[in-house]
């Protein structure tokens, strides 16, 4: 077997780049509840243990299973709550973190997020409302908590080879509203109320640039991750996505691309009806990470030598499939999707909390080896 | 007055549909043939859907409404003989996940299709679900899923189904956003789909079946 010829970040500035790196790299999103049951760990235990238990549950299995080649930073409890999301507490029982999803925005909001922004009305409003006056107390601890355990995180993985894809998940003013709104609710203002919900979208993207840049500034990352779960096709006619989606994303990505920043979009659910719209995007500006539901095949053709894809084990493979299934799935994404580059080897959103480790192994050593068993 | 209602409910003229039965109810019209006009609309939507021309979002808001329109009729319709149900089904989110939006969408539409729901929510043990099978007999019971960690309950609710011999009797379907064919196979389920309208038109197939076997 040849021998690795890259660092992870050159291999996965080769694939962003959409060149052909010496393997696909490997970028699995992770999930520190799943993490936990991989590395014999109570999630349960951990979840409010502060922001670095999480890390640091994230580096062991990093270093279990061998290493890979991009990482991000976890979500905790307290990562939704600063972002004014109602969670579960994990339990034995349910050791996922969950949002709970309720109306806690108003339609009268719309106008103080549209002269405000989100994040004022996250600290001003929107917190108390989820979590009470006392949890307000709480913020600067938690910020000053993520921020310490953030640096030393970036600094550990660092020391093991690895490179930070992405600063943290950012998410789509579209998905934040209708997580703050819930999703029937926000329905009806997109087809009620489209200028409120418009207005507001528009300064929330504004905010999430400024924002965005900030971020990446500091810490030079890779990319910049944006969330997005429900703007797609299996939810919304393309008149919704081409009002309320679209024009503010490109916005965002031009933006960032302005700078030489990437936009590593996580869109859940199925895109196969939006993804000819990411051909407006300027060539190798943006990834788009899918989940198993689009047809990634598909997406390739429209995408080819386009924009990098990010792949897209299905949670149901990686928790109920067979090792040789991972394994013939990962060769079939790598012969197929990053024939030409452009791929890196990915889960379907999240590590789901039931993955079998057989299949986690499976899915790093066929990403780590099957290329370079190759004549070159 | 049936187009005007069936089209409120594809356009989803919310307000307009909602007068619309206020004022036949006024004028003293049955309520279960206003019913059956709201369902009607329902089944429009659906067939739009299936055809491609509605998505899910405004079959959501059009469920929205029906639930609303069912809520208006309500207190006339107790006076009234009850419909014959299409068949009867189960739904629950299984322990541990609490995501119910496509679980919903689905106890909505079957209702406007004429199914008798039984929706046990969120959370939902496994035992509760076998108590409520042998109390009523289903045609067919639901489970969605939006997290892996109910796989586990999902397999066994199956197995307590088999067990009490009642598994024959009734379709068990999976549906949500981390189900596919693999977790159809490993419950021995009968029907797997991510497409709620998908999920309505395989229990009216079933129960026209079952009609004509």
């Amino acid at each position: 077997m040849r021998s690795e010829t890259m660092t992870s970040k050159e291999r996965l500035e080769c694939a962003v780049n959409l060149e052909k790196p010496d393997r696909v790299p490997i970028s699995p999103l992770m999930n520190t509840s799943a993490a936990a049951k991989l590395v014999g760990k109570k999630y349960w235990e951990i979840a409010d243990k502060g922001y670095y238990a999480h890390i640091e549950t994230e580096i062991e299995l990093f270093e279990k299973f061998g290493g890979w080649d991009g990482v991000a930073l976890p979500l905790s409890p307290d990562i939704y709550r600063l972002g004014g999301l109602k969670v579960t507490t994990p339990t034995e029982q349910s050791p996922e973190i969950q949002i709970l999803e309720e109306e806690f925005a108003k339609p009268e909001d719309y106008e103080i997020i549209a002269e405000k922004g989100m994040n004022d009305f996250i600290v001003n409003h929107l917190i108390e409302r989820v979590y009470g006056k006392e949890f307000l107390g709480q913020l600067g601890h938690i910020y000053q908590d993520a921020s310490r355990s953030s640096k030393k995180g970036k600094d550990e993985y660092t020391k093991r080879g690895a490179y930070f894809t992405f600063p943290t998940l950012l998410t789509h003013p579209f998905f934040k509203l209708s997580l703050t709104r819930s999703m029937v609710k926000f329905t009806e203002d997109l087809y009620y109320r489209p200028e409120m919900v418009e207005n507001a979208i528009q300064t929330m993207t504004d905010e999430l640039i400024a924002m965005g840049k900030m971020l990446y500034k500091k810490d030079n990352f890779l990319t910049m991750g944006l969330v997005e779960e429900r703007a797609g096709g299996f939810f919304y006619p393309m008149r919704i996505f081409e009002r309320f989606w679209w024009p503010f994303t490109k916005q965002i990505a031009e933006a960032f691309w302005a700078d030489g920043i990437k936009i590593w979009f996580h869109l859940d659910t199925n895109w196969d009806k939006n993804i000819k719209y990411f051909k407006e995007l300027p060539r190798g500006s943006a990834i788009i990470d899918l989940d198993g539901t689009t047809n990634i095949f598909a997406a390739k053709e429209q995408l080819r030598d386009h924009l990098c894809i990010s792949s897209d084990i299905h949670p149901a493979l990686m928790s109920l499939g067979k090792p040789e299934e991972m394994e013939a799935y990962c060769k079939r994404l790598i012969d197929e999707i990053g024939d030409d580059g452009g791929l890196i080897l990915c889960t379907g959103c999240c590590l789901p909390v039931a993955t079998k480790a057989e299949n986690f192994r499976a899915m790093l050593n066929t990403g780590k080896t099957y290329q370079l068993s190759k004549p070159a | 007055m049936l187009e005007q209602l069936s089209s409120g409910f594809v356009e989803l003229r919310r307000e307009e549909v909602l007068e619309t039965i206020k004022m036949r109810i006024e004028k003293g019209e049955a309520p279960l043939s206003i019913l059956d006009d709201a369902r009607q609309g329902m089944i429009l939507v659906g067939d739009q859907f299936q055809e491609g021309i509605l998505f899910l979002a405004e079959m959501m808001l059009a469920s929205e409404i029906f639930k609303e329109s069912v809520a208006i009729l309500k207190p006339y319709m107790d006076q009234s003989r009850p419909s014959k149900s299409k068949g009867k089904i189960i739904l629950a989110t299984l322990k541990g996940d609490i995501h119910d939006l496509g679980k919903n969408i689905l106890s909505t539409l079957l209702e406007g299709q004429g199914f008798q729901v039984f929706d046990l929510g969120v959370d939902v043990e496994p035992t509760v679900v076998l108590e409520k099978a042998k109390e009523i007999e289903p045609d067919f019971i639901g489970f969605s899923a939006l997290i892996t960690t109910v796989f586990k309950y999902m397999r066994d609710a199956a197995d307590l189904l088999e067990k009490e011999g009642l598994r024959d009797k009734i379709k068990l379907m999976v549906g949500g956003g981390v189900t596919n064919n693999t977790l159809k196979e490993h419950l021995n389920a009968d029907f797997q789909t991510t497409d709620a309208m998908a999920g309505v038109a395989y229990c009216l197939k079933m129960m026209e079946e079952r009609q004509h076997a």
